[in-house]
């Protein structure tokens, strides 16, 4: 455009033909900018020039301060910028905008205020990037606090296992002491000198009367040797556990059975547990086993079925308070937890007989006088799994309190009312509440409504294989636990097939599977206590259903026969054998248990305990190194 | 579990499901202190109800009946609760069915006569009460 001289009124070289002048800067923008630019902004086009390394010439050293050019003229120069010098242009390039350069000129506002865009798109980016870090976290937070809970309910199904592995380990000594004394007593000396005689006596008894008792005390010392409360050491977890949830502060209440947890166990390991467990075991010690072809327990008989030294798992949610007399007012509706209730009344007789009702179905009640009492508490973070909201209330009516409640909480919020006309009601579910008991309530009215609105805290049916919900049925063992009355082990495991919370369904079995891999791989750097893992981990699979036995054990055989790749071809062979051993074994144990009598499982018992004793030799080779 | 001489003073249905959380028939500290309670709460509301009315307060004594209708409610005694409701129409403006309006000298003329009305209707529950416990401990 300088070429043309048509415009040299407005834009022309400058003297020394190494410049160039903007004379006229209105003109130049309305009508020559447009013409070769996008734009007709002349702060734009300067801030262009810059960018290639044009510089306005200043012109101080002149003795008025002023352009030769005139007032309003603007006059840029550029090394290679000649007039006549085409060759040289190919010289001015765009500078890199990285380095800039400190004489920034007042040009350069409009320079950095590009810059300032640049920057600020940046910060955005940088901190949508920081809020995915943080929403990341948080539900890593939440995931790991969840695997925190479900690890810890592992263990404690396992050390479940175990006391009902000791539970049943006792039972056959006392089978085990039984069965000689028989054949001792059917003996022709017995009957007559069974004090004096002994010594003779255990002379005389036959070797395969003395072989049943060292399988026993051998699978005894395997059982102690391989402790799960010492091999497990949940105090970890529970310390880490307890601190995610003191981190987390949303989760103000911790879930219940941790909170049971806590206080009354686990401070010395395997002495806390081991004291229930030797509890149990004096009270099985005490238990006199009739004698008799069916030990004094005929499954035809009904009446028999009180000799059984176990709770009755028919009726696992009846609570034993020794107190409470009159059972019928006392409904559990077999929460996995007791509900928090916050019961919001001004009167006090309502409260008082609101609290008790809920009090009979194992809720756990707070109590708030008027809305605002409630509305307060709500606010200082309290959780509730339901609020009872009476409507007229001094200081602050229900529906203003729910209203209020709405604005940051979603618990569920039933009003309890005698206004129950549909127009009153129509304005309870319009300011947010969830349901109306109408007033006065009965114990029925109140139940069904607990049912309706915490249908996800009961239990799952005890119909067993189709539980859905592993966490809760652990859950359910741990609560079973708790119930002095009640051996955990039995309550848990004793069961029958229905009724087996913790193992039956098949929800439960990748999260076993997951947790076996976990302390595999954990104990992996540590050979002796992988090995005991192990066993505890095929223990454990002894009550489990069939069908699952069937793909663990193609699963150990596989692990076996890499074994035999890798170790001598005798410790697989031995490995091998044991895995049918092991088949054997698990396939009788619930004849073992019911049947009871049949003394020559014994030796079969031996092998399934020795079973996994014997594996870990071959596997570990194979397993340690991955 | 029959209370003796309540007749329709009484809903069975529902205070026997407060006797049924005592802790035994032999024992019953809880339903028993309910409803004494439930007494003192009463004499204190027929005294503010009196208060109310000589200062001719509609609104606090709509609020007073709605107040001990629901605890006279929850013990189901059934006529205090009714008077009560009354009582609540009447601070209303409204007839006892709480549908039509009326003035405030009907108003202050009925509630007069309810309070009164319902101080008996306490009276006797009370009484019939009173004997319950007595006999049962």
């Amino acid at each position: 455009m300088l070429e043309n001289g048509s415009d040299e009124s407005v834009v022309r070289w400058g003297d020394n033909g190494d410049s160039f002048v903007v004379l006229e800067n209105e003109k130049f923008t309305k009508h020559i900018l447009p013409k070769h630019f996008k734009h007709s902004n002349f702060a734009s086009f300067v801030r262009q020039l810059n960018k290639y390394d044009f510089h306005k010439v200043r012109h101080n050293n002149e003795e008025n301060g002023q352009s030769p050019y005139g007032a309003g003229a603007w006059e840029f120069k550029h090394p290679d910028f000649k007039a006549n010098n085409k060759d040289a242009l190919d010289n001015i390039r765009r500078k890199a905008p990285a380095p800039r350069k400190p004489a920034a000129t007042v040009e350069d506002v409009n320079f950095s205020s590009q810059q300032l865009d640049l920057m600020n798109s940046q910060l955005v980016a940088t901190q949508t990037q920081l809020q995915q870090l943080q929403d990341r976290y948080n539900e890593l937070t939440i995931h790991h606090s969840m695997m925190i809970q479900e690890v810890i309910g592992m263990q404690k199904t396992i050390v479940n296992h175990e006391h009902v592995m000791q539970s049943v380990m006792q039972f056959l000594h006392n089978l085990d002491a039984q069965r000689r004394r028989d054949s001792r007593m059917g003996h022709p000396f017995g009957g007559q000198a069974q004090n004096g005689n002994v010594d003779a006596q255990n002379a005389q008894v036959t070797p395969e009367d003395d072989v049943p008792a060292s399988p026993l005390q051998h699978a005894a010392k395997l059982l102690s040797e391989t402790n799960a409360d010492v091999m497990l050491n949940p105090r970890n977890l529970e310390h880490m556990n307890e601190i995610t949830m003191r981190m987390n502060g949303t989760l103000t209440t911790p879930p219940p059975e941790f909170l049971r947890a806590r206080p009354a166990s686990r401070t010395g390991g395997p002495g806390s547990a081991g004291s229930s467990a030797s509890v149990r075991m004096g009270d099985l010690d005490n238990l006199v086993y009739p004698v008799g072809q069916t030990q004094g327990i005929d499954p035809m008989y009904s009446e028999h079925i009180n000799n059984i030294p176990y709770a009755l798992p028919s009726k696992p949610n009846e609570p034993i308070v020794p107190d409470a007399r009159k059972k019928s007012a006392h409904v559990d509706p077999g929460w996995i937890r007791p509900p928090q209730i916050l019961l919001v009344e001004d009167d006090p007789t309502c409260r008082r007989i609101g609290g008790k009702f809920l009090y009979a179905f194992h809720c756990s009640i707070d109590s708030a006088l008027d809305g605002l009492e409630a509305v307060n508490k709500m606010n200082a973070g309290s959780k509730y799994d339901l609020i009872l909201m009476d409507i007229i209330m001094p200081n602050l009516d229900g529906v203003s309190a729910c209203h209020l409640i709405r604005q940051f909480d979603n618990t569920p919020i039933i009003a309890m009312t005698s206004n129950i006309r549909s127009d009153d009601i129509a304005m309870y579910f319009q300011h947010g509440m969830n349901d109306v008991l109408p007033k006065p309530f009965t114990k029925e009215g109140l139940l069904l409504i607990l049912d309706k609105h915490l249908a996800h805290l009961k239990k799952p049916v005890a119909d067993g294989m189709g539980a859905p919900q592993p966490l809760a049925a652990a859950r359910q063992v741990l609560k079973e636990e708790d119930s002095p009355a009640k051996s955990p082990a039995t309550a848990s495991n004793w069961n029958s097939p229905n009724n087996m919370p913790g193992v039956s369904p098949v929800g439960t079995n990748m999260t076993e599977e997951q947790y076996i891999q976990a302390v595999q791989a954990s104990q992996a750097g540590h050979p002796n206590a992988y090995a005991m893992n192990h066993m505890q981990a095929n223990m454990q699979y002894g009550t489990s259903p069939q069908m699952q036995l069937q793909a663990r054990q193609q699963q150990q055989a596989a692990h076996a026969a890499q074994a035999a790749q890798a170790a001598q071809a005798a410790q697989a062979a031995q490995a091998q054998a044991a895995q049918a051993a092991q088949v054997a074994g698990h396939r009788r144990q619930a004849s073992d248990i019911s049947g009871g009598d049949d003394m020559n499982n014994a030796a079969k018992r031996q092998q399934m305990y020795g079973a996994p004793q014997l594996q870990p030799q071959g596997m570990n080779p194979m397993q340690r190194p991955r | 579990m029959e209370v003796p001489g309540a007749e329709d003073r009484i809903d069975q249905a529902t205070f026997e499901q407060i006797l049924e959380m005592d802790d035994s028939v032999d024992d019953r500290d809880f339903s028993k202190s309910i409803v004494y309670d439930f007494f003192t709460q009463a004499d204190s509301t027929f005294d503010k109800m009196d208060s109310s009315l000589d200062a001719k307060d509609l609104k606090t004594l709509s609020e007073l009946g709605h107040f001990l209708k629901g605890s006279s409610a929850t013990l189901g005694l059934t006529k205090v609760q009714h008077s009560c409701e009354k009582i609540q129409h009447y601070g209303h403006k409204k007839d006892e069915a709480g549908s039509a309006d009326i003035t405030e000298e009907e108003a202050l003329e009925k509630l007069k006569s309810e309070i009164a009305q319902v101080k008996k209707e306490f009276g006797d529950v009370q009484k019939v009460l009173k004997k319950f416990y007595k006999d049962e401990s």
